[in-house]
Protein backbone atom coordinates (compact mmCIF):
# COMPACT_ATOMS: atom_id res chain seq x y z
CA UNK A 1 0.00 0.00 0.00
CA UNK A 2 1.63 3.07 -0.96
CA UNK A 3 1.55 5.67 2.27
CA UNK A 4 0.32 9.17 1.29
CA UNK A 5 2.76 11.75 3.51
CA UNK A 6 0.01 12.80 5.86
CA UNK A 7 -1.17 9.84 7.14
CA UNK A 8 1.36 9.62 10.44
CA UNK A 9 0.64 13.13 11.24
CA UNK A 10 -2.88 12.53 11.15
CA UNK A 11 -3.13 9.67 12.95
CA UNK A 12 -1.11 11.04 15.80
CA UNK A 13 -3.14 14.29 16.01
CA UNK A 14 -6.24 11.99 15.88
CA UNK A 15 -5.07 9.42 19.02
CA UNK A 16 -4.34 12.82 20.91
CA UNK A 17 -8.34 14.17 20.16
CA UNK A 18 -9.12 10.78 21.64
CA UNK A 19 -7.29 11.57 24.74
CA UNK A 20 -8.33 14.87 25.04
CA UNK A 21 -12.20 13.85 24.63
CA UNK A 22 -11.89 10.84 27.31
CA UNK A 23 -10.02 13.21 29.78
CA UNK A 24 -12.93 15.89 28.74
CA UNK A 25 -15.91 13.58 29.51
CA UNK A 26 -14.24 12.22 33.04
CA UNK A 27 -13.78 15.52 34.32
CA UNK A 28 -17.34 16.85 33.25
CA UNK A 29 -18.84 14.10 34.91
CA UNK A 30 -16.89 14.03 37.82
CA UNK A 31 -17.56 17.38 39.27
CA UNK A 32 -21.53 16.70 40.37
CA UNK A 33 -20.87 14.85 43.45
CA UNK A 34 -17.53 14.68 44.27
CA UNK A 35 -16.99 16.50 48.25
CA UNK A 36 -13.96 18.22 46.88
CA UNK A 37 -16.09 20.52 45.02
CA UNK A 38 -18.31 21.52 47.64
CA UNK A 39 -18.15 24.57 49.89
CA UNK A 40 -16.61 24.38 53.93
CA UNK A 41 -19.91 25.36 54.84
CA UNK A 42 -21.95 22.83 53.28
CA UNK A 43 -19.47 20.08 54.70
CA UNK A 44 -20.21 21.32 58.15
CA UNK A 45 -23.95 20.95 57.73
CA UNK A 46 -22.51 17.21 56.48
CA UNK A 47 -20.45 16.15 59.38
CA UNK A 48 -23.24 17.67 62.09
CA UNK A 49 -25.96 15.50 60.21
CA UNK A 50 -23.96 12.56 60.46
CA UNK A 51 -22.96 12.87 63.83
CA UNK A 52 -26.69 13.44 65.22
CA UNK A 53 -27.24 10.15 62.99
CA UNK A 54 -24.43 8.07 64.68
CA UNK A 55 -25.66 9.13 67.76
CA UNK A 56 -29.63 8.23 67.34
CA UNK A 57 -28.08 5.12 65.59
CA UNK A 58 -25.98 4.44 68.97
CA UNK A 59 -28.72 4.51 70.89
CA UNK A 60 -30.68 2.11 68.85
CA UNK A 61 -28.20 -0.14 68.82
CA UNK A 62 -28.30 -0.03 73.04
CA UNK A 63 -31.81 -0.23 73.30
CA UNK A 64 -31.66 -3.10 70.85
CA UNK A 65 -28.58 -4.92 72.30
CA UNK A 66 -30.60 -4.81 75.64
CA UNK A 67 -33.31 -5.87 74.23
CA UNK A 68 -31.55 -9.19 72.78
CA UNK A 69 -29.94 -9.71 76.35
CA UNK A 70 -32.90 -9.83 78.08
CA UNK A 71 -34.49 -12.41 75.76
CA UNK A 72 -31.05 -14.69 75.77
CA UNK A 73 -30.66 -14.87 79.28
CA UNK A 74 -33.83 -15.27 80.58
CA UNK A 75 -33.77 -18.41 77.74
CA UNK A 76 -36.71 -16.71 75.97
CA UNK A 77 -39.44 -17.86 78.18
CA UNK A 78 -42.95 -17.16 77.18
CA UNK A 79 -43.30 -14.52 80.23
CA UNK A 80 -40.43 -12.91 78.67
CA UNK A 81 -41.51 -13.30 75.36
CA UNK A 82 -44.78 -11.57 76.21
CA UNK A 83 -42.93 -8.81 77.42
CA UNK A 84 -40.68 -7.95 75.28
CA UNK A 85 -43.23 -8.24 72.48
CA UNK A 86 -45.78 -5.65 74.62
CA UNK A 87 -42.78 -3.35 74.82
CA UNK A 88 -42.19 -3.54 70.64
CA UNK A 89 -46.02 -2.88 70.32
CA UNK A 90 -45.74 -0.10 72.18
CA UNK A 91 -42.93 1.41 70.55
CA UNK A 92 -43.53 0.98 67.17
CA UNK A 93 -47.61 1.94 67.90
CA UNK A 94 -46.11 5.35 68.24
CA UNK A 95 -43.69 5.02 65.30
CA UNK A 96 -46.98 4.36 63.26
CA UNK A 97 -49.06 7.24 64.94
CA UNK A 98 -51.36 4.37 66.39
CA UNK A 99 -51.74 6.79 69.67
CA UNK A 100 -52.48 10.52 70.51
CA UNK A 101 -49.14 12.05 71.87
CA UNK A 102 -47.73 14.79 73.24
CA UNK A 103 -44.57 17.10 73.54
CA UNK A 104 -43.08 20.25 73.38
CA UNK A 105 -42.26 21.25 69.80
CA UNK A 106 -43.16 23.94 66.78
CA UNK A 107 -46.18 24.71 65.09
CA UNK A 108 -46.36 26.68 61.84
CA UNK A 109 -49.50 28.24 61.11
CA UNK A 110 -50.26 29.58 57.45
CA UNK A 111 -53.03 32.28 57.38
CA UNK A 112 -55.62 32.69 54.35
CA UNK A 113 -53.60 35.55 52.95
CA UNK A 114 -50.73 33.52 52.56
CA UNK A 115 -50.51 32.46 48.91
CA UNK A 116 -49.20 28.62 49.28
CA UNK A 117 -49.50 25.37 47.14
CA UNK A 118 -49.55 21.86 48.32
CA UNK A 119 -46.03 21.60 47.38
CA UNK A 120 -44.68 24.11 50.06
CA UNK A 121 -46.20 22.15 52.60
CA UNK A 122 -45.01 19.08 51.58
CA UNK A 123 -41.47 20.48 51.65
CA UNK A 124 -42.66 22.00 55.11
CA UNK A 125 -42.94 18.73 56.18
CA UNK A 126 -40.06 17.58 54.69
CA UNK A 127 -38.04 20.03 56.37
CA UNK A 128 -39.46 19.61 59.59
CA UNK A 129 -37.94 16.05 59.39
CA UNK A 130 -35.10 16.57 58.59
CA UNK A 131 -34.56 18.87 61.65
CA UNK A 132 -35.30 16.07 63.40
CA UNK A 133 -39.03 15.91 64.31
CA UNK A 134 -40.68 13.19 66.27
CA UNK A 135 -44.24 13.19 65.19
CA UNK A 136 -46.13 15.93 63.05
CA UNK A 137 -49.71 17.19 62.27
CA UNK A 138 -51.62 19.38 59.79
CA UNK A 139 -54.71 20.61 61.41
CA UNK A 140 -55.79 17.44 62.76
CA UNK A 141 -54.20 15.17 60.65
CA UNK A 142 -51.76 12.65 62.33
CA UNK A 143 -48.92 12.64 59.00
CA UNK A 144 -47.88 8.70 58.41
CA UNK A 145 -46.00 7.13 55.09
CA UNK A 146 -49.33 7.33 53.65
CA UNK A 147 -50.57 11.04 54.00
CA UNK A 148 -51.55 12.40 50.54
CA UNK A 149 -50.96 15.87 50.67
CA UNK A 150 -52.51 17.37 47.42
CA UNK A 151 -55.12 20.32 46.34
CA UNK A 152 -58.85 18.90 45.54
CA UNK A 153 -61.72 20.98 44.16
CA UNK A 154 -65.22 21.52 46.51
CA UNK A 155 -68.02 23.92 45.10
CA UNK A 156 -65.32 25.69 42.06
CA UNK A 157 -62.56 26.73 44.73
CA UNK A 158 -59.17 24.74 45.05
CA UNK A 159 -58.50 23.54 48.51
CA UNK A 160 -55.06 21.99 49.66
CA UNK A 161 -56.09 18.98 50.90
CA UNK A 162 -54.32 16.41 53.53
CA UNK A 163 -55.80 12.22 52.76
CA UNK A 164 -58.67 14.51 50.41
CA UNK A 165 -60.05 16.09 53.12
CA UNK A 166 -59.77 19.76 52.44
CA UNK A 167 -57.83 22.10 54.86
CA UNK A 168 -59.91 25.22 56.12
CA UNK A 169 -57.72 28.00 57.46
CA UNK A 170 -56.04 28.63 59.36
CA UNK A 171 -53.91 25.77 58.35
CA UNK A 172 -51.02 24.77 61.01
CA UNK A 173 -48.84 22.37 61.27
CA UNK A 174 -47.49 20.93 64.68
CA UNK A 175 -44.29 19.20 64.92
CA UNK A 176 -43.30 17.20 68.27
CA UNK A 177 -39.15 17.83 68.93
CA UNK A 178 -36.57 20.04 70.02
CA UNK A 179 -38.12 23.27 69.53
CA UNK A 180 -35.19 25.04 68.79
CA UNK A 181 -33.85 23.17 66.99
CA UNK A 182 -36.97 22.55 64.88
CA UNK A 183 -37.24 26.33 64.36
CA UNK A 184 -33.69 26.73 63.44
CA UNK A 185 -34.26 23.87 60.49
CA UNK A 186 -37.00 26.05 59.02
CA UNK A 187 -35.66 29.96 59.58
CA UNK A 188 -31.75 29.44 58.70
CA UNK A 189 -31.03 31.77 56.23
CA UNK A 190 -32.26 30.44 52.35
CA UNK A 191 -34.35 27.86 53.83
CA UNK A 192 -37.57 27.56 53.28
CA UNK A 193 -38.72 30.67 55.60
CA UNK A 194 -37.25 32.73 53.18
CA UNK A 195 -38.34 30.86 50.46
CA UNK A 196 -41.82 31.72 51.26
CA UNK A 197 -41.29 34.74 52.19
CA UNK A 198 -40.42 35.68 48.13
CA UNK A 199 -43.66 34.46 47.30
CA UNK A 200 -45.45 36.74 49.74
CA UNK A 201 -46.14 33.87 52.58
CA UNK A 202 -45.30 34.50 55.58
CA UNK A 203 -46.01 32.04 58.45
CA UNK A 204 -45.92 32.28 62.06
CA UNK A 205 -44.22 30.31 63.93
CA UNK A 206 -44.40 29.55 67.38
CA UNK A 207 -42.26 27.24 69.88
CA UNK A 208 -44.75 25.10 72.20
CA UNK A 209 -43.41 23.69 75.73
CA UNK A 210 -46.63 21.23 75.25
CA UNK A 211 -48.19 20.05 72.29
CA UNK A 212 -51.28 17.35 71.49
CA UNK A 213 -50.99 15.57 68.17
CA UNK A 214 -54.02 13.15 67.38
CA UNK A 215 -53.28 9.23 66.33
CA UNK A 216 -52.88 8.32 62.82
CA UNK A 217 -56.80 7.66 60.96
CA UNK A 218 -55.85 6.05 57.96
CA UNK A 219 -54.01 3.61 56.60
CA UNK A 220 -52.98 2.12 53.36
CA UNK A 221 -53.30 -1.82 53.75
CA UNK A 222 -50.49 -3.78 51.68
CA UNK A 223 -52.45 -5.12 48.88
CA UNK A 224 -50.03 -5.71 46.68
CA UNK A 225 -46.60 -5.90 49.22
CA UNK A 226 -45.45 -9.49 50.51
CA UNK A 227 -42.84 -10.27 52.86
CA UNK A 228 -39.85 -11.14 51.56
CA UNK A 229 -38.81 -15.10 52.34
CA UNK A 230 -35.99 -15.35 54.60
CA UNK A 231 -33.37 -17.97 53.55
CA UNK B 1 -0.95 23.73 -1.64
CA UNK B 2 0.02 20.23 -0.38
CA UNK B 3 -3.07 17.80 0.03
CA UNK B 4 -2.69 17.57 3.69
CA UNK B 5 -2.54 20.97 4.78
CA UNK B 6 -6.56 21.03 4.62
CA UNK B 7 -7.47 18.19 7.00
CA UNK B 8 -4.09 19.25 9.04
CA UNK B 9 -5.30 22.33 9.85
CA UNK B 10 -8.70 21.12 11.11
CA UNK B 11 -7.85 18.33 13.35
CA UNK B 12 -5.06 20.71 14.92
CA UNK B 13 -8.34 23.32 15.45
CA UNK B 14 -10.33 20.84 16.73
CA UNK B 15 -7.66 19.51 19.11
CA UNK B 16 -6.64 23.25 20.31
CA UNK B 17 -11.02 23.83 21.20
CA UNK B 18 -10.50 20.53 23.31
CA UNK B 19 -7.32 21.45 24.62
CA UNK B 20 -8.49 25.00 25.86
CA UNK B 21 -12.10 23.25 27.03
CA UNK B 22 -10.18 20.48 29.35
CA UNK B 23 -7.72 23.15 30.46
CA UNK B 24 -10.55 25.19 31.68
CA UNK B 25 -12.44 22.64 33.47
CA UNK B 26 -9.12 21.44 35.07
CA UNK B 27 -8.59 25.09 36.03
CA UNK B 28 -11.70 25.26 37.96
CA UNK B 29 -10.87 22.50 39.69
CA UNK B 30 -7.46 24.00 40.56
CA UNK B 31 -8.77 27.57 41.13
CA UNK B 32 -11.33 26.31 43.71
CA UNK B 33 -8.28 24.45 45.80
CA UNK B 34 -9.25 22.47 48.33
CA UNK B 35 -8.22 23.53 51.78
CA UNK B 36 -6.64 22.04 54.57
CA UNK B 37 -9.64 22.23 56.51
CA UNK B 38 -11.99 21.03 53.71
CA UNK B 39 -10.05 18.37 52.95
CA UNK B 40 -9.85 17.37 56.69
CA UNK B 41 -13.46 17.88 56.90
CA UNK B 42 -14.21 15.22 53.81
CA UNK B 43 -12.01 12.73 55.90
CA UNK B 44 -14.62 13.11 58.77
CA UNK B 45 -16.97 12.51 56.73
CA UNK B 46 -16.05 9.91 55.01
CA UNK B 47 -15.12 8.11 58.54
CA UNK B 48 -18.52 8.95 60.46
CA UNK B 49 -20.14 7.75 56.92
CA UNK B 50 -18.05 4.11 57.30
CA UNK B 51 -19.51 4.28 61.19
CA UNK B 52 -22.89 4.83 60.48
CA UNK B 53 -22.88 1.99 57.88
CA UNK B 54 -21.59 -0.70 60.78
CA UNK B 55 -23.66 0.09 63.30
CA UNK B 56 -26.62 0.15 60.74
CA UNK B 57 -25.86 -3.37 59.37
CA UNK B 58 -25.35 -4.15 63.17
CA UNK B 59 -28.85 -2.82 63.66
CA UNK B 60 -30.24 -4.79 60.87
CA UNK B 61 -28.68 -8.11 62.64
CA UNK B 62 -29.97 -8.02 65.95
CA UNK B 63 -33.77 -6.68 64.95
CA UNK B 64 -33.35 -9.79 62.61
CA UNK B 65 -32.41 -12.08 65.63
CA UNK B 66 -34.98 -10.63 68.01
CA UNK B 67 -37.67 -10.99 65.30
CA UNK B 68 -36.21 -14.67 65.20
CA UNK B 69 -36.64 -15.18 69.09
CA UNK B 70 -39.58 -13.46 69.20
CA UNK B 71 -41.40 -15.47 66.28
CA UNK B 72 -40.97 -18.39 67.66
CA UNK B 73 -43.47 -21.02 66.96
CA UNK B 74 -45.66 -21.24 69.85
CA UNK B 75 -48.08 -24.26 69.38
CA UNK B 76 -51.66 -23.91 71.09
CA UNK B 77 -50.71 -20.63 72.51
CA UNK B 78 -53.20 -18.56 71.41
CA UNK B 79 -52.28 -15.58 72.74
CA UNK B 80 -48.44 -15.18 71.98
CA UNK B 81 -49.55 -16.13 68.29
CA UNK B 82 -52.04 -12.96 68.46
CA UNK B 83 -49.06 -10.87 69.67
CA UNK B 84 -46.56 -11.97 67.61
CA UNK B 85 -48.85 -11.17 64.70
CA UNK B 86 -49.59 -7.92 65.76
CA UNK B 87 -45.93 -7.26 66.15
CA UNK B 88 -45.25 -8.02 63.30
CA UNK B 89 -47.82 -6.15 61.34
CA UNK B 90 -46.68 -3.13 62.91
CA UNK B 91 -43.34 -4.04 61.87
CA UNK B 92 -44.29 -4.14 58.49
CA UNK B 93 -45.91 -0.71 58.62
CA UNK B 94 -43.01 0.74 60.25
CA UNK B 95 -40.44 -0.38 57.32
CA UNK B 96 -38.99 -3.00 59.18
CA UNK B 97 -39.49 -5.57 56.74
CA UNK B 98 -38.28 -6.09 53.76
CA UNK B 99 -41.02 -6.55 51.20
CA UNK B 100 -41.89 -7.41 47.58
CA UNK B 101 -44.16 -6.90 45.17
CA UNK B 102 -45.55 -5.45 41.37
CA UNK B 103 -44.74 -1.77 41.04
CA UNK B 104 -42.81 0.55 39.18
CA UNK B 105 -38.99 1.47 39.16
CA UNK B 106 -38.30 4.77 38.04
CA UNK B 107 -35.27 6.14 37.06
CA UNK B 108 -34.15 10.10 37.07
CA UNK B 109 -30.35 11.38 36.09
CA UNK B 110 -29.01 14.66 35.45
CA UNK B 111 -29.28 16.13 31.96
CA UNK B 112 -25.47 15.57 31.75
CA UNK B 113 -26.26 15.74 27.60
CA UNK B 114 -27.86 19.09 28.33
CA UNK B 115 -25.36 20.33 30.13
CA UNK B 116 -22.45 19.40 27.59
CA UNK B 117 -24.57 21.03 24.55
CA UNK B 118 -24.95 24.38 26.68
CA UNK B 119 -21.43 24.51 28.60
CA UNK B 120 -22.09 28.35 29.65
CA UNK B 121 -25.91 27.61 31.00
CA UNK B 122 -26.37 26.98 34.64
CA UNK B 123 -25.71 23.85 35.69
CA UNK B 124 -28.37 24.05 38.20
CA UNK B 125 -30.89 23.80 35.16
CA UNK B 126 -29.20 20.42 34.15
CA UNK B 127 -29.60 18.51 37.42
CA UNK B 128 -32.04 16.70 39.54
CA UNK B 129 -32.82 18.69 42.74
CA UNK B 130 -34.17 17.00 45.94
CA UNK B 131 -37.28 18.98 45.27
CA UNK B 132 -37.72 16.70 42.06
CA UNK B 133 -37.65 13.65 44.04
CA UNK B 134 -40.08 14.60 46.55
CA UNK B 135 -42.48 15.85 44.37
CA UNK B 136 -42.28 12.09 42.55
CA UNK B 137 -42.70 10.64 45.64
CA UNK B 138 -45.32 12.61 47.13
CA UNK B 139 -47.46 12.03 43.94
CA UNK B 140 -47.16 8.25 44.23
CA UNK B 141 -48.50 8.30 47.73
CA UNK B 142 -51.39 9.83 45.88
CA UNK B 143 -51.51 6.40 43.77
CA UNK B 144 -51.86 4.51 47.35
CA UNK B 145 -48.02 3.33 47.23
CA UNK B 146 -46.96 0.66 49.64
CA UNK B 147 -43.29 0.46 50.15
CA UNK B 148 -40.73 3.17 48.85
CA UNK B 149 -36.83 3.06 48.21
CA UNK B 150 -34.53 5.59 46.58
CA UNK B 151 -30.89 3.97 45.86
CA UNK B 152 -31.65 1.41 48.64
CA UNK B 153 -32.78 3.72 51.36
CA UNK B 154 -36.16 2.44 52.57
CA UNK B 155 -38.88 5.40 52.88
CA UNK B 156 -40.33 5.50 56.28
CA UNK B 157 -42.42 8.52 57.22
CA UNK B 158 -39.71 10.51 59.16
CA UNK B 159 -37.69 10.01 55.85
CA UNK B 160 -36.16 13.54 54.90
CA UNK B 161 -34.99 14.42 51.27
CA UNK B 162 -32.36 17.19 51.71
CA UNK B 163 -29.64 18.88 49.77
CA UNK B 164 -26.45 20.17 51.06
CA UNK B 165 -24.96 21.96 48.54
CA UNK B 166 -25.74 20.17 45.55
CA UNK B 167 -25.63 16.58 47.24
CA UNK B 168 -28.81 15.07 47.76
CA UNK B 169 -29.11 13.20 50.88
CA UNK B 170 -31.73 10.55 51.81
CA UNK B 171 -32.06 9.29 55.61
CA UNK B 172 -28.31 11.21 56.09
CA UNK B 173 -27.19 8.77 53.18
CA UNK B 174 -25.18 10.54 50.35
CA UNK B 175 -26.85 9.55 47.19
CA UNK B 176 -25.61 9.76 43.35
CA UNK B 177 -27.73 9.89 40.46
CA UNK B 178 -28.76 8.36 38.83
CA UNK B 179 -32.15 7.94 41.25
CA UNK B 180 -33.69 4.93 41.29
CA UNK B 181 -37.01 4.57 42.90
CA UNK B 182 -38.72 1.59 43.75
CA UNK B 183 -42.11 1.75 44.07
CA UNK B 184 -44.26 -0.97 45.16
CA UNK B 185 -48.28 -0.36 44.72
CA UNK B 186 -50.32 -0.95 41.85
CA UNK B 187 -48.65 -0.89 38.87
CA UNK B 188 -51.88 0.72 36.34
CA UNK B 189 -52.44 3.23 39.70
CA UNK B 190 -48.81 4.12 39.94
CA UNK B 191 -48.03 4.47 35.94
CA UNK B 192 -51.22 6.74 35.96
CA UNK B 193 -49.80 9.51 38.24
CA UNK B 194 -46.29 8.91 37.35
CA UNK B 195 -47.27 10.34 33.60
CA UNK B 196 -48.95 13.40 34.89
CA UNK B 197 -46.86 14.69 37.22
CA UNK B 198 -43.08 15.81 37.83
CA UNK B 199 -41.98 12.92 35.73
CA UNK B 200 -43.55 14.04 32.48
CA UNK B 201 -42.23 17.67 33.18
CA UNK B 202 -38.85 16.14 33.75
CA UNK B 203 -38.90 14.21 30.45
CA UNK B 204 -39.97 17.20 28.88
CA UNK B 205 -37.10 19.58 29.88
CA UNK B 206 -34.61 17.07 28.44
CA UNK B 207 -33.88 14.87 31.50
CA UNK B 208 -33.11 11.23 30.99
CA UNK B 209 -36.06 9.70 33.23
CA UNK B 210 -37.18 6.31 32.33
CA UNK B 211 -39.51 3.42 34.21
CA UNK B 212 -40.21 0.09 33.71
CA UNK B 213 -43.43 -1.52 35.27
CA UNK B 214 -43.22 -4.82 37.18
CA UNK B 215 -45.86 -7.60 37.74
CA UNK B 216 -46.37 -10.04 40.92
CA UNK B 217 -44.42 -12.57 38.56
CA UNK B 218 -41.91 -10.21 38.30
CA UNK B 219 -41.44 -8.30 41.66
CA UNK B 220 -39.58 -5.44 43.20
CA UNK B 221 -37.83 -6.29 46.23
CA UNK B 222 -37.51 -3.09 48.80
CA UNK B 223 -35.54 -3.64 51.75
CA UNK B 224 -35.57 -2.81 54.97
CA UNK B 225 -35.33 0.43 57.10
CA UNK B 226 -31.76 0.72 58.74
CA UNK B 227 -32.10 3.35 60.33
CA UNK B 228 -32.98 4.35 64.38
CA UNK B 229 -36.01 5.43 66.05
CA UNK B 230 -35.38 7.52 68.71
CA UNK B 231 -38.43 9.16 70.66
CA UNK B 232 -36.86 11.86 73.21
CA UNK B 233 -39.60 14.66 73.04
CA UNK B 234 -42.90 12.94 72.83
CA UNK B 235 -43.86 11.86 76.17
CA UNK B 236 -45.38 8.27 76.38
CA UNK B 237 -46.75 7.07 79.59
Amino acid sequence: MERKSWQIPVTIVLIFVGILLTLQFQSQTRVLTDLSTQKTEHLITMVRNLSDKRTSLMEELATLENTLQELKVSGATDANIIENLNADLKRLSIVNGEKEVSGPGLTVTFSEYDPILYTDLVLLINELWAAGAEAIAINETRVNFNTVIFYGEVNNSMYITANHIPLSFPITIKAIGNPNTLDKGLTLPGGIIDNLALFQAFPEIEQQEELVLPAVEKKVPFYNARDVEKN
Amino acid sequence: MKKWVLPITIVCMISGLLLSLQLRAQSTIVSNPISERNQALIEIINKLENETDVIQSQISKIREEIETIEERKSYGQEDIIQLQNKVQKARKEAGLIPLKGPGLVIILDDNKAGLQAAQNDDPNRYIIHYENILNVISELKLAKVEAISINGQRIVTSSEIRCVGNVILVNTTRLAPPFEIKAIGNPSFLEDILLSGEFELLKNLGFPVSYTKHTSEDPIEIPAYAGSFQFKYIKSD
